[in-house]
């Protein structure tokens, strides 16, 4: 054991290194600033891969910040669940800078970059302490840390929509981040603990005294994170924000933004409240019924927008009700489902936005109707978009159906079939908004009417990238499904 | 052919089309006579190769082998019996012959570089229908194919053919989620979706109720069943006419396919009959047969009118899959057969004279079978089999449903045949005997005076013969041929099959 102990901080670390630094180096030393982004990124990704291996060997790793024991110092813990969603974090992320590096370009303004690169190692390095962390006033700060980089790379457009998105998105999220704070301050108050298992073990006697403050905490988290992963009716700021903002920001903010949250609530739910308490509590239907509403209000209003990253928000309010039901319904195979369309969904969104980001750049074109004929032009972007489509549906051969295919399993196995017709119900409404625009971008009689710049490789790249991860995750879902449910099991 | 053979030899049909296709896609970016002939060879190959399992059948060997597991108890894996061997045998064939068709009808269409790989891909994924394994796969291929005929039924893009692939597109996907709901029960339930395992659901529970109407639906809304035909009428007849004669003649099949699958390997007979599920199927049918025929005699469109046909025709084959007896159940397997032959007979012939005369509306057809007498000598015959005139072969399905109907005491049934022959005759007639006996601008001439009407009926006796080309004849001539042979004749292969068929699912075969 040398350096692998400490990959937990340093993961953290290097990112939040690099985002001080992106800055200084894009002044004097422009070109090897967005390497050395890169080069960070994979760092923390194959560190992030190193501690899957440590847990798979070891079992769960803790790790203490400067030596120092809970309940003195922050404590970092990686099990299954985090490492998996370390993972998603930091693989997408470093898929998405890929795509950005090329289409920030055309997006901001020239001396904006290095900030853009600051903000987003920053965003990604906060995710990540958020899925690893495990004190509950380090998980607040780096919240915080998460909101306010979140919305500055919206504003960073600096056009009047960004602006006033942003705004919007900020004043949500501090609201988000101070009923978290209070509902901490309410656990505090009665356990006098932050590190979570110990609160975990104080709270079954705290309770005896002070029921309220629990219930008073679970609600106040349900807002919290609901606000922030946009779980309906508190989604209202993510349609504005996620279209408003550059492509690959949009990508990001819907492909693993709002999932770390729903991950967070999750960790509430499962390590940090016992689960006797938690059962007589109705949590998990309170979350279950908003998911439901969610997916299919999401759905529905997906099927008015005008614009097409509108549309793709709207969406992401339905998929992240996916991750959310499969929370709510409390099974073991529901659970697997949700977490693999965490993954699933991370892909496939990100790539839609892209694609997007593609069409925007070349052709300047944002509403749906004008895009008829597009595919003439974008043959690659529009290829992948309908990969992209194809597993939001959920068909065979993408990812899509899998996680689809154990939400459902898992709402039968616990006698709720109600929620697979939702889930149906959903993909068939997902079909009716994501079908006419690939239909119509092919199968359009006349020339497309927009001149088309030809787009850059390390553009499509990615974007082929997606369509190969989305292919193989529905094709090979057994490794990391396996994964996953024996994590799941080792919690019931 | 041991069996390994033929484990290749199913893997070779389905895997053959769709590895071509691309190999297709590219070549008719080239030359399209590459095209033409790769696609010719694709479709003949595997015609060919299909037939070869016949002896593997009639040796009553099943095969059925698991490729791998994507989940547990959830794999993808392929199937050869005595019913998958029916349904790809005459898949293929009708394939073959539309894409001999093809050569010529689309040699003037545009994007013939789509429709070749598109009509490969189909013919693959439709052979991974009826070989699949298990109803997973079942799912897999049939949305592939559905999702990919898409492409088939808005070729000529007009905005008609939009409006019609549009809403193709979303029973489609209505349907493969139904499809979707009924497995996932299907495996909640019995923990499997094996096709090797008879009757997977054994209680009879509010789910698996559930998944009975799911099925229904998903492969009803194919197999255009009322009230879930409302796309077939609109989709079919604004593809090219080949792709039609696919649409009608075999894709339709993939439903009652899928429909045989759920009554025998999800369910039973018993579950069925104790439950009375099948008289929900048969009432279905009975408004389908029924609808579908009477509708039928209104449309003006040719191809509207062979659509409403196929809806009416598809009625038979769910009645016979609700009465559940012997009879019943060879009478359906036949009609399947003679469906797919009669109808793509039909679809084909409409096809010659759209494409020679430009007239698709059946008032102007006066006279066409001297124009085109072998074309519509054709067509006459097949129109006189799907009457039901002996000894044609869809008078000997229609007399096997009706033996079974009356065997079962549901008279009725008997009556709804009848009553649909006579309708079948009713439309069927109208557009044959003008066809023949009517002098070509009869009408016109009537306006025109006494001086008019002499010109006119010289310049009728003086009309050319303008047939379509031998490419074009040789599958209808294929096919009328075929209605007679499989009439009733000594040596009925498919009605044999058809016999075969049953006794392995009555018996118990399924394992």
């Amino acid at each position: 054991m040398g350096l692998e102990q400490h990959f937990p901080a340093l993961i953290i670390a290097i990112l939040f290194s690099i985002a001080f630094l992106s800055p200084i180096l894009y002044r004097w030393a422009r070109k090897a600033s967005a390497p050395a982004l890169l080069v960070s990124l994979s760092l923390a990704l194959v560190m992030a891969i190193s501690l899957l291996i440590q847990v798979h060997q070891g079992g769960e790793i803790y790790y203490h910040m400067g030596g120092w024991e809970p309940p003195y110092g922050v404590e970092f813990k990686v099990d299954y669940f985090r490492a998996y969603m370390l993972l998603v974090v930091l693989a997408v992320s470093l898929w998405i800078m890929v795509y950005a590096l090329k289409d920030l370009q055309h997006e901001l303004k020239i001396g904006m970059l290095g900030w853009y690169y600051s903000l987003y190692a920053l965003l990604v390095g906060s995710m990540a302490g958020i899925a690893m962390t495990n004190d509950l006033f380090n998980l607040f700060v780096l919240m915080e840390i998460c909101a306010i980089s979140a919305c500055a790379i919206i504003s960073i457009k600096e056009d009047r929509a960004c602006l006033e998105a942003s705004f919007k998105y900020l004043i949500l999220s501090a609201m988000g981040t101070g009923c978290f704070l209070l509902g901490v301050a309410m656990l505090y108050m009665v356990t006098g603990q932050f590190n979570y298992d110990l609160v975990n073990q104080a709270l079954p006697v705290a309770v005896e005294q002070y029921p309220n403050n629990m219930f008073a905490a679970s609600a106040l988290f349900i807002v919290a994170f609901g606000t922030k992963a946009a779980l309906f009716p508190l989604h209202v700021w993510l349609p504005d924000a996620h279209a408003s903002a550059p492509s690959p920001s949009s990508a990001m903010l819907s492909g693993i933004v709002i999932k770390i949250y729903a991950f967070a609530l999750f960790i509430m739910f499962y390590q940090l409240f016992p689960r006797p308490l938690l059962d007589s509590i109705p949590l998990n239907e309170i979350v279950l019924w908003l998911a439901t509403a969610g997916i299919m209000f999401g759905s529905i209003f997906a099927m008015v927008q005008v614009d097409i990253k509108k549309m793709l928000a709207y969406s992401s309010i339905g998929q992240i009700g996916y991750v959310f039901l499969g929370i709510g319904l409390d099974d073991t195979i529901a659970l697997t489902g949700g977490f693999y369309h965490l993954l699933v969904h991370a892909l496939m969104k990100s790539m839609l936005f892209m694609a997007a980001g593609v069409i925007i750049y070349s052709t300047g074109v944002r509403q749906i109707k004008q895009l008829a004929g597009v595919g003439q032009v974008l043959p690659v972007t529009m290829i992948a978009f309908t990969i992209g489509a194809a597993s939001m549906i959920g068909i065979p051969g993408t990812g899509g159906l899998i996680s689809k295919w154990y939400l459902a399993l898992g709402a039968l196995e616990i006698g709720r079939p109600f929620f697979v017709v939702i889930i149906l119900a959903s993909s068939l409404l997902n079909a009716v908004y994501y079908m006419p625009i690939v239909v119509n971008a092919f199968m359009y009689q006349e020339k497309f009417e927009h001149v088309a710049k030809p787009v850059p490789r390390q553009m499509l790249i990615p974007l082929l990238f997606g369509v190969a991860a989305i292919i193989f995750f529905g094709v090979v879902p057994g490794p990391t499904l396996d994964l996953l449910e024996y994590a799941i099991g080792l919690l019931f | 052919m041991d069996e390994a053979t033929a484990i290749a030899v199913i893997l070779f049909v389905i895997l053959f089309p769709i590895v071509m296709t691309p190999v297709i896609m590219s070549a008719g970016g080239r030359s399209d006579k590459l095209r033409n002939a790769l696609s010719l060879l694709t479709s003949a190959v595997t015609f060919v190769l299909t037939l070869s399992l016949f002896p593997v059948v009639m040796r009553g060997d099943v095969i059925q082998l698991t490729l791998f597991e994507i989940l547990p108890n959830l794999e993808i894996s392929i199937r050869l019996d005595i019913l998958s061997f029916n349904l790809g045998a005459i898949a293929s064939f009708i394939w073959f012959l539309c894409t001999i068709y093809s050569l010529d009808y689309m040699a003037e269409e545009h994007g013939g570089d789509r429709y070749y790989p598109v009509l490969m891909f189909t013919l693959g994924s439709c052979l991974g229908i009826f070989f699949a394994g298990d109803f997973f796969t079942l799912f897999v291929f049939f949305e592939l194919m559905s999702l990919i005929s898409y492409i088939l039924v808005v070729h000529e893009e007009t905005e008609q053919a939009l409006k019609a692939g549009y809403k193709y597109l979303v029973m489609t996907i209505i349907g493969g989620l139904a499809l979707f709901l009924g497995i996932i029960i299907t495996f909640e339930l019995g923990d499997t979706v094996s096709l090797g395992v008879g009757s997977i659901i054994e209680e009879v529970t509010f789910l698996s109720f559930l998944a009975f109407a799911c099925f229904v639906i998903g492969f009803g809304m194919k197999a255009g069943m009322f009230p879930l035909h409302v796309w077939l009428p609109d989709a079919h007849p604004v593809a090219p006419s080949p792709a039609s004669a696919l649409l009608s003649g075999v894709m339709l099949k993939t439903g009652a396919y899928g429909l045989f699958r759920v009554v025998f390997n999800a369910f039973s007979i018993e579950i069925m009959q104790v439950n009375n599920w099948d008289i929900i199927l048969g009432v279905l049918a009975v408004v389908t047969t029924l609808l579908g025929s009477a509708v039928a005699l209104t449309q003006n469109d040719i191809k509207r009118r062979l659509a409403y046909s196929s809806v009416g025709q598809m009625g038979y084959v769910l009645i016979g899959l609700s009465i559940l007896n012997e009879n019943a159940l060879t009478g359906t397997m036949f009609h399947i057969f003679s469906h797919a032959i009669m109808k793509s007979c039909l679809f084909l012939a409409a096809g010659a004279i759209i494409w020679k005369t430009g007239k698709r509306q059946i008032s102007e057809m006066g006279g066409i079978g001297r124009e085109m007498p072998y074309t519509m000598a054709c067509f006459s015959i097949a129109a006189l089999a799907m009457i039901g005139i002996p000894p044609l072969n869809g008078f000997l399905s229609k007399w096997t449903l009706g033996l079974g109907a009356l065997d079962a005491n549901l008279t009725i049934y008997a009556v709804v045949l009848l009553i649909s022959s006579l309708l079948n005759a009713l439309y069927y007639l109208p557009i044959i005997v003008p066809a023949f006996f009517e002098i070509i601008g009869e009408s016109e001439a009537a306006e025109g005076g006494s001086h008019g009407h002499n010109q006119t009926q010289v310049s009728a006796l003086k009309l050319k013969v303008q047939d379509a080309t031998p490419k074009m004849l040789a599958p209808l001539i294929i096919l009328a041929l075929c209605t007679f042979i499989f009439g009733l004749t000594p040596l009925n292969i498919p009605f044999d099959l058809s016999q075969l068929t049953t006794v392995f699912f009555l018996e118990g075969g399924i394992f």
